[in-house]
């Protein structure tokens, strides 16, 4: 004879393997949908870690230095002694000068029209201490690919140029021969969206250039290599001497960190994608364990005669949920195994090749959320369990309690609650994420439950239609035990997704074609000189004739103090303290307003010329809290300004036609002062006339930068689809599980239906009438879906346009009654093909069983 | 021994409370077999219920060899159940998702009983079965699911075996049978055997029958007497 103990825990065992044997079939859909979002998560999190480890392993590559020390001003002999003072201290091993400005560069050949920006870095030689220029070919860099004016570009200037290795090109006044195409460049992450091409050259090629003239954006770097004991201390005491100063420092284990910080943020999120699928999933665990439960009255009935206590059959179904959970999860693992074999090498952009595999902390993740889901999803309907009498057995039902509080069940509700909260929280590395991500899924689940709970009264008085299909598909939508709500959310959700993704992006592409259109300017010139404004003009203006171009006047400036009763900033640090309020801002000096704004508050200018005055944009004073009649202390040209606010503008983004600024200041306070100008303008259609021009502009007048609007548009495009089929892939495969979770909730009310049916057939309906309702019943509830999934997706894309994005909402109609029919069309079929066994099936042969 | 002290069972019928068991005080000697008969609705299977434990009684008590059930909790009752009692429904009632020998098996586990597996193998033996033993119960007949069941209720030697209706949902061939079987537990086991039966040949070959009628104990009545029982004919219990 066994222990009590053991006798349990071997009947446990026991009973839960013959249970998972006997019921595995039905509950199959759920664990696969436990196993996607398992997939998700594993394998977003292995490529991201695999990524971060490889990268870490070569972190000073990702710096090229040790430690670097960066001004986005030209160094003043004052800040070079200081820093040339402390390193005087330190063992220096090497040190190398470099600068980088986003500039024009065209072929030299003169017949080949086409001007482009590039990113010019000037390096010297040494560069990079760490890692290694790798060039096509397998090239070695030296010395004198950079001697006389030689370069170095990426393969995609060589095509857009029409230019090979040995050929010139002129950046500035200076012509440049090509002697290497460079792949990857230590130091430098090829991000999707730049403003141009690479271009690599001497360091003092560029000083001596003409392009880093008054105004031009330039970064000026010394890169440092010292022993490792030696960093952190000379970090540490350059930051205390540069202080007050515009100069940063730092090392490569701040970048380290860096990379690091936004690899794991980027693991964190898209993780949450992941976990999302599994709460899916676990909606749909919820929904089969109730019917489950409700199918096994009668066996735990039985096994309670038998001796067996209400704790012993918990535990039974509570461990084959765990066991399923845990198949589930191994199932999504092995998913991910395979995509990851699918994976390109470059997926995480700007990180180079990387080899992916599993990571076990992700396949740990995973499975730990797999399994965790199940069983919390799984636990409150499984407390049912508790009621079941025996006497069900004589009686057909048991008692249930009555008025009585249920404190367990509070108790178990309240504490998987709390664990959601804190696996999303676990996924997103963030409690406040965690809580915004469970609270915004639970309002969703919450929002559709009572959108599905009224669409089906909505549908109701159907149910008195004369129609025998149509009368008897609304009847089942609201059955005992149906799965209607059950569908809605998870199918709804799917739809929610993919049809506000849609939407979204029919929002943003109409954005840009609305910026292209009419006489929105195409074209942007920076850097003009003073001396260059009328000879730029005349150029534009004689390129497209009857087209006025606008050159608007800019200086540079920060906001160094703030005095006001609500807000006082003292100190260019307490500025710096309050975010962006402390970077640095392009302004300009003008008489009234454009045509893209108007006043919210206060108006035109005083002419109290003892005063200088400014006009801030409407966001300065929402973000910031300054309002009129506050001063705002500025150094603008090394010179410290006090300006009064008089009018707070807002200004329409979308219309670029007259540029936008956040801070306007009266004429007089800089009309006299140096500055440069900012031209805007809509340049010829034809991409043969768009290069002359550019290439003219750049050849009379090379420091100036030009950036085709249609070239930038193009790489946005390509980021916003991008962005979207990713989106896209994500909605596809939520409606993907959405699609399962309807495929189980079919296999689990099945017995019901089939009873049901046999008596429908032996009453005399007919397979086609049959087949008619079942398409009723779910092609309605496909289509409340897709109302529900369009109602949220024109919501989700109006708040994302209006507050995020800051653009035109367009309804998107045709994207929302597309995803509405599909969605009715695929839950239809789905439902159909779900049932063809039950309208195969002898109705004798049902009714028997019974 | 089964002991009723003053055992009633009310419900409510809407809001109006139903008496469908009047107090009844009844003994039942170990090795009795006992048959409770009467028209539907007057008590039969209320009483078997609260005998064996299924449900609890409004007033009175009920003991099982001494132990007094109705103080029990859930879970030690279901302990009684393991132990003492054996039931047969009418239904028979054997889980679907279990082959005829696990069905079997199930109560020697929760028991603990080590060489289960011999003795469910016997108890198939015992009742004709051994060729069904790996068939799931909606691959058995009406009779082969009933004989299972009552295999199944014997599985832990239990000293009451308590059946309701157990030929109820049988032909005559099967009903037969299965009052063989039955009787044969009572006489050659000794076990105390109470029955719900319409079954009058079932009734004719028990010792006591009870005649009930609504919710009350009509008449006891001395089928088969045993040494040191009195004929009791329409008594009053």
């Amino acid at each position: 004879m066994l222990t009590r103990s053991q006798a349990s825990l071997s009947f446990v065992f026991k009973m839960t393997l013959r249970e998972i044997r006997a019921s595995w079939k039905r509950l199959v859909f759920f664990f696969i949908c436990v196993a996607i979002g398992v997939g998700a998560i594993v394998g977003v999190r292995s490529i991201i870690q695999s990524a971060r480890d490889a990268l870490l392993r070569e972190s000073r590559a990702l710096l090229a230095a040790d430690v670097l020390v960066e001004s986005r001003e030209p160094w003043t002999e004052e800040v070079r002694a200081i820093v040339n003072a402390r390193l005087g201290t330190v063992p220096v091993l090497d040190r190398i000068e470099s600068v980088e400005t986003a500039t024009m560069a065209r072929p030299a050949e003169s017949a080949k029209a086409v001007a482009k920006m590039v990113e010019l870095r000037g390096v010297e030689p040494g560069f990079p201490f760490y890692g290694e220029l790798e060039l096509v070919g397998g090239a070695t860099v030296t010395p004198e690919m950079f001697a006389d004016y030689g370069a170095l570009v990426r393969p995609e200037l060589l095509a857009q140029f029409d230019v090979e290795v040995g050929d010139e090109i002129i950046i500035g006044d200076d012509v440049y021969e090509i002697r290497g195409v460079v792949l990857v460049e230590p130091g430098h992450q090829l991000s999707a969206f730049s403003l141009g091409s690479r271009v690599l050259v001497h360091h003092d090629a560029v000083v001596q250039s003409n392009l880093l003239v008054f105004g031009s954006r330039a970064r000026y770097q010394t890169l440092i290599r010292i022993d490792e004991a030696h960093i952190e201390p000379l970090v540490e005491q350059l930051r205390e001497d540069v202080e007050g100063t515009r100069l940063r420092v730092w090392s490569y284990h701040n970048t380290e960190n860096r990379v690091s910080r936004n690899l794991k943020r980027a693991e964190n999120y898209l993780s949450l994608v992941g976990f999302v699928i599994v709460i899916l999933g676990g909606i749909g665990v919820w929904s089969v364990t109730r019917v489950f439960v409700q199918q096994k009255l009668r066996t735990i009935a039985i096994l309670k005669c038998l001796g067996a206590t209400t704790w012993q059959l918990l535990s039974v179904y509570v461990l084959q949920v765990v066991v399923l959970g845990l198949g589930g999860s191994l199932l999504g693992v092995a998913m991910a195994m395979v995509a990851l074999q699918a994976v390109p090498t470059n997926v995480v952009a700007g990180y180079g090749e990387i080899a992916y595999g599993l990571t076990g902390s992700a396949v740990v993740q995973g499975a730990g959320i797999g399994v965790l889901v199940s069983l919390l999803f799984a636990v409150v309907p499984l407390l049912d369990v508790r009621h079941v009498r025996p006497l069900l057995l004589l009686r057909g039902t048991g008692p249930r309690p009555s008025g009585q509080i249920d404190w367990l069940w509070i108790a178990t509700v309240g504490s998987i609650t709390g664990a959601l909260v804190s696996v999303a929280s676990w996924q997103a590395d963030s409690w406040r994420v965690g809580a915004y991500v469970s609270g915004g899924f639970a309002g969703v689940a919450v929002a559709l439950h009572f959108a599905a709970g009224a669409l089906v009264r909505i549908v109701k008085p159907l149910s008195r239609v004369a129609w025998f299909p149509l009368r008897h598909a609304v009847i089942s939508l609201g059955r005992p035990g149906n799965q209607t709500r059950t569908i809605l959310l998870a199918v709804g959700l799917g739809s929610f997704f993919l049809i506000g993704v849609r939407a979204l992006q029919v929002n943003l592409l109409e954005e840009f074609s609305l910026e292209m259109r009419e006489d929105a300017p195409d074209m942007f010139l920076l850097d003009i000189q003073q001396d260059q404004a009328d000879g730029v003009r005349e150029l534009l203006e004689a390129s497209a004739p009857g087209k006025a171009a606008t050159l608007l006047p800019v200086l540079r400036g920060r906001v160094t103090g703030v005095e006001s009763d609500s807000v006082n900033l003292d100190s260019t640090e307490d500025v710096r303290g309050r975010g962006s309020l402390g970077r640095e801002y392009v302004v300009t000096y003008r008489d009234g307003l454009e045509e893209n704004e108007r006043y919210l508050d206060g108006g035109p200018w005083n002419d109290d010329p003892s005063i200088t005055e400014v006009s801030i944009e409407k966001s300065i004073r929402d973000r910031f809290d300054i309002d009129v009649c506050k001063t705002i202390r500025f150094v603008v040209l090394g010179r410290t300004i006090r300006a009064r606010v008089t009018s707070v503008r807002e200004v329409r983004w979308n219309d670029t036609r007259r540029g936008g600024f956040m801070f306007v200041f009266r004429p007089d306070a800089f009309s006299a002062a140096p500055h440069s100008y900012i031209a805007m303008f809509r340049g010829p259609d034809k991409t043969d006339a768009r290069g002359r021009l550019q290439r003219d502009l750049v050849a009379r007048y090379s420091n100036v930068s030009i950036i085709d609007v249609r070239d930038v548009m193009a790489s946005a495009k390509e980021v916003i689809d991008g962005v979207s089929l990713a989106i896209s892939a994500v909605g596809a495969i939520t409606l993907f599980t959405g699609v399962l979770i309807l495929i189980g909730s079919v296999a689990m009310t099945k017995f019901q239906r089939l009873y049901e049916a046999a008596v429908f057939k032996t009453l005399g309906a007919d397979n086609r009438m049959m087949t008619t309702m079942i398409l009723f019943e779910y092609g309605g509830l496909g289509a409340m879906a897709g109302v529900i999934g369009s109602a949220g997706a024109v919501l989700l894309s109006w708040t994302l346009s209006r507050y995020l994005l800051e653009i035109a909402w367009n309804p998107a109609f045709t994207q929302n009654v597309v995803g509405l029919v599909a969605t009715a069309f695929t839950v239809g079929g789905v439902g159909v093909l779900s049932s063809l066994d039950m309208l195969r099936r002898r109705p004798l042969v049902t009714l028997r069983a019974e | 021994m089964i002991e009723l002290r003053g055992v009633s069972k009310t419900v409510m019928s809407g809001d109006q409370p139903l008496t469908i068991l009047h107090p009844l005080d009844l003994s039942i000697p170990s090795g009795q077999c006992v048959s409770i008969v009467g028209p539907s609705g007057s008590g039969k299977s209320t009483l078997l219920g609260l005998i064996a434990g299924l449900d609890a009684p409004t007033t009175g008590e009920i003991l099982i060899n001494g132990v007094e059930i109705t103080a029990l909790d859930e879970n030690a009752m279901a302990g009684v159940r393991g132990s003492q009692i054996g039931f047969v429904f009418q239904f028979f009632h054997l889980v679907p998702s279990l082959t005829a020998f696990e069905n079997i098996l199930v109560p020697l586990e929760i028991a603990g009983v080590t060489g289960g597996r011999k003795k469910a193998e016997r108890l198939l033996e015992d009742m004709g079965l051994v060729g069904r033993a790996h068939h799931y119960p909606s691959q058995l007949s009406g009779g082969e699911q009933q004989r299972v069941a009552i295999a199944r209720a014997l599985a832990n030697d239990p000293p009451i075996l308590l059946a309701d209706e157990p030929t109820g949902n049988l032909d005559s061939a099967n009903g037969h049978h299965i009052v063989e079987i039955l009787i044969d537990v009572n006489r050659r086991h000794g076990t105390t055997v109470v029955l719900v039966t319409h079954n009058s040949e079932l009734a004719e070959n028990t010792d006591v029958t009870l005649a009930m009628r609504d919710g009350r104990a009509e008449r006891l009545e001395v089928v088969r007497p045993r040494a040191g029982d009195r004929k009791k004919s329409e008594s009053a219990v």
